[in-house]
């Protein structure tokens, strides 16, 4: 079977960019919205769809290198613009989602995966997939948080008031809090069963705390009623941690030893 | 704006005062440790780490009951002061997440402030003490009177308060050796990473057999010259198997056999043998250009060479696929003399004696005929404590999330 990643990709990308003109067009001619989301949507698809033909030629789940990974967040995230959409009729969030969806499309683009079907015995556990799922749709979300943050950011620079897009920005931060938490707890406990000890301040560990960390006082300061304007600049830049942790790591001089780095080991 | 008129220091305290305090305990640790020349703290052992804790847990807790309207109490147990040390926190992880930890070269700077083995730091420990003050205090308002209103924020900050502090005061206790046994024979000695001197442990694990299992071999052609190997123009790992293609610029490799476990014989070509004697042997037709040939390879065994192709200044290989499972199957034999049968394997540790077993490694030069396994003995009497702390955190962050959606509903 031929997996053309490339062909996927660029069908995906050329169908959310038409999804995001025909939605800014729509703003003059009503119309022309069906298209924008049918458009929208069927990039999503190819992605969903890909990623089952892919899994399905690996015989595993394609859940083990961030390149892989990256395809999953290109599938997810513009799947959040569209529930955002649905659930609080905030059309501009999905916007976002699908250039950044497109951004890592892209990365995957110029530096191709070496598949390889192989899982090594550690990552072979029960707790592989929840621990991935679970870090997967809650950095999903907390992109999106950060996403929806910056143009909160941009239209506060305009002076315009935005209540929705800022509880928009916090509950997916508090959802994305939630699930990075049982990431987390659900990695100490897989590593205990594979590598002896819940903790051991592996350079991915320390950052997956620190992103934790990072959205643990997002919200105590939200608790403590610090001003929302001034919060959004802070969920803007908190994702920066959370890029660190993810694709970050494997660059840090800290990271010589980390049983989280994915290189191939031949 | 009246806050910001309020003067430095004057109740009720707010971030300045939190940040400043924050900053002033980091600098005092960072300051014990370079007095200390960098030793790091000295952790009690049970049962001294647990009559530690619970006292400064009571201690804790009685003092939030008892002065819950001192102002510099509700400070110290207050948002403020949590964002400072938090902030503290992640800034020494920060920094343990950057430079190489475990690590240290006497007399440089960051080994004198024991900065490349932070978290064993006082400076860390300082930051994590004092967090566990505030965290404490602030649990003890939610604590008394008690209200099931509360029992989200008590779950989370109670398992909190738990994990970290267990974890932290426990780690004296935790006791992890590497034990090598070979095939056939018995060990009772095991290693501490950093020391050749072994410990004797209670037990002695006897080896009776060590298997391990592979992917299929792959394909990979290898350039002598930069001594790397040519990616294949599908990205793919190329697993050896009957009828399967690989493409290289201008190569095309078919497999046309293959004989999982075979002994070179005459001619070149190879005969069957068992499992332990053979090696995996595939034949391919390789076409480059206009010229089409055929050739057995091998994955070579410590015991026979491999085979490989040459094809102008490239070397076509078959290189033994990588481990997929690995077992050792022991004897363990406690000083009472009681023994138990178990087979460990990676993500499957066995319980004997409060101690966990664990598959570890093996002789990876010998791959699959290793004689050695190496299996990793873990003891942690503070385990039970921390796993209720993270299991409380995962309640109160369930209730967390269903009171998160119960609140959009009524937005």
């Amino acid at each position: 079977m031929i997996i053309d990643f490339n062909t996927a990709a660029l069908a995906a990308i050329l169908f959310w960019a038409a999804g995001i003109v025909f939605g800014v067009v729509a703003r003059w001619q009503s119309s022309l919205k069906i298209y924008s989301t049918i458009c929208s949507v069927t990039g999503s698809a190819i992605m969903g769809a890909f990623i089952v033909v892919y899994w399905s030629y690996l015989g595993r789940p394609p859940l083990r290198t961030l390149g892989e990974t990256r395809l999953w967040y290109a599938a997810l995230i513009p799947l959040v613009g569209f529930l955002v959409e649905y659930r609080w009729r905030i059309d501009w969030l999905k916007y976002y989602c699908m250039a950044f969806a497109a951004f890592f499309l892209g990365i995957n683009m110029q530096h191709p995966d070496v598949f390889d079907k192989a899982l090594m015995p550690a990552l072979q556990s029960p707790w592989f997939v929840p621990h991935v799922v679970v870090y997967l749709v809650g950095y999903v979300m907390l992109a999106a948080s950060s996403v929806a943050a910056v143009h909160n950011v941009t239209l506060q620079l305009r002076s315009k008031p935005n209540a929705a897009g800022e509880s928009v920005a916090h509950y997916l931060a508090l959802l994305g809090f939630v699930l990075l938490t049982f990431g987390l707890i659900f990695g100490a406990l897989w590593a205990k069963e594979a590598w002896g000890h819940y903790w051991t301040w592996d350079p991915k560990e320390t950052w997956a705390f620190l992103s934790w960390l990072a959205y643990l006082g997002y919200l105590h300061a939200f608790r403590y009623k610090i001003d929302s304007k001034k919060l959004q600049w802070y969920l803007a830049l908190a994702f920066v941690v959370l890029l660190v942790c993810w694709f970050g790591v494997n660059y840090l001089p800290s990271a010589q030893n980390s049983v989280h780095s994915y290189t191939r080991q031949s | 704006m009246a806050a910001l008129r309020r003067r430095w220091f004057q109740a009720p305290w707010e971030f300045r005062e939190s940040f400043v305090f924050a900053a002033a305990a980091v600098l005092a640790g960072f300051l014990v440790e370079y007095a200390t020349g960098g030793t790091g703290i000295v952790k009690p052992r049970l049962p001294y780490n647990a009559v530690v804790l619970s006292l400064f847990g009571v201690l804790v807790t009685s003092a939030g009951l008892a002065f819950r309207n001192n102002a510099f109490v509700k400070w110290l147990g207050g948002i403020p002061l949590g964002l400072a040390l938090i902030s503290a926190i992640s800034v020494l992880s920060l920094l343990g997440g950057i430079i190489p930890q475990g690590e240290p070269r006497a007399g440089t700077l960051l080994t004198l402030l024991r900065i490349d083995q932070i978290f064993s730091s006082w400076t860390f420990a300082v930051a994590v003490i004092l967090f566990l003050v505030n965290l404490g205090l602030s649990l003890s308002w939610k604590l008394a009177p008690f209200s099931w209103k509360n029992i989200q924020f008590i779950l989370f900050h109670a398992g909190f308060w738990l994990a970290l502090g267990c974890g932290v005061i426990g780690s004296s206790d935790l006791q992890r050796f590497v034990v090598p046994v070979e095939v056939g024979k018995a060990n009772n000695l095991g290693y501490v990473m950093e020391s050749e001197i072994p410990q004797k442990l209670p037990f002695s694990v006897h080896l009776k057999e060590f298997s391990l299992e592979e992917y299929p071999p792959q394909l990979m052609l290898f350039d002598p010259k930069t001594e790397k190997i040519v990616t294949e123009s599908s990205q793919a790992v190329n697993q050896v198997r009957k009828g399967a293609t690989a493409s290289w610029k201008g190569i095309e490799v078919q497999v046309l056999d293959i004989i999982s476990y075979a002994i070179p014989g005459k001619d070149g070509i190879p005969i069957p043998a068992d499992r332990n004697s053979g090696t995996t042997f595939a034949k391919v037709r390789i076409k480059k250009g206009n010229v089409t040939q055929e050739a057995w390879l091998s994955t070579g065994s410590p015991m026979l060479k491999p085979y490989a192709a040459e094809l102008g200044n490239l070397v076509l290989i078959m290189v033994p696929g990588t481990p997929k499972a690995f077992r050792s199957a022991v004897t363990i034999l406690d000083e009472n003399g009681q023994s138990t049968e178990a087979t460990l394997a990676v993500n499957h540790p066995v319980d004997v004696n409060g101690w966990k077993f664990y598959q570890m490694g093996y002789d990876e030069k010998s791959g699959r005929w290793s004689q050695l396994s190496l299996v990793e003995v873990i003891r942690d009497p503070w385990l039970p404590a921390v796993y209720l702390g993270l299991f409380m955190i995962m309640a109160g962050n369930l209730l967390f999330f269903w009171n998160g959606i119960k609140q959009r509903e009524a937005a």
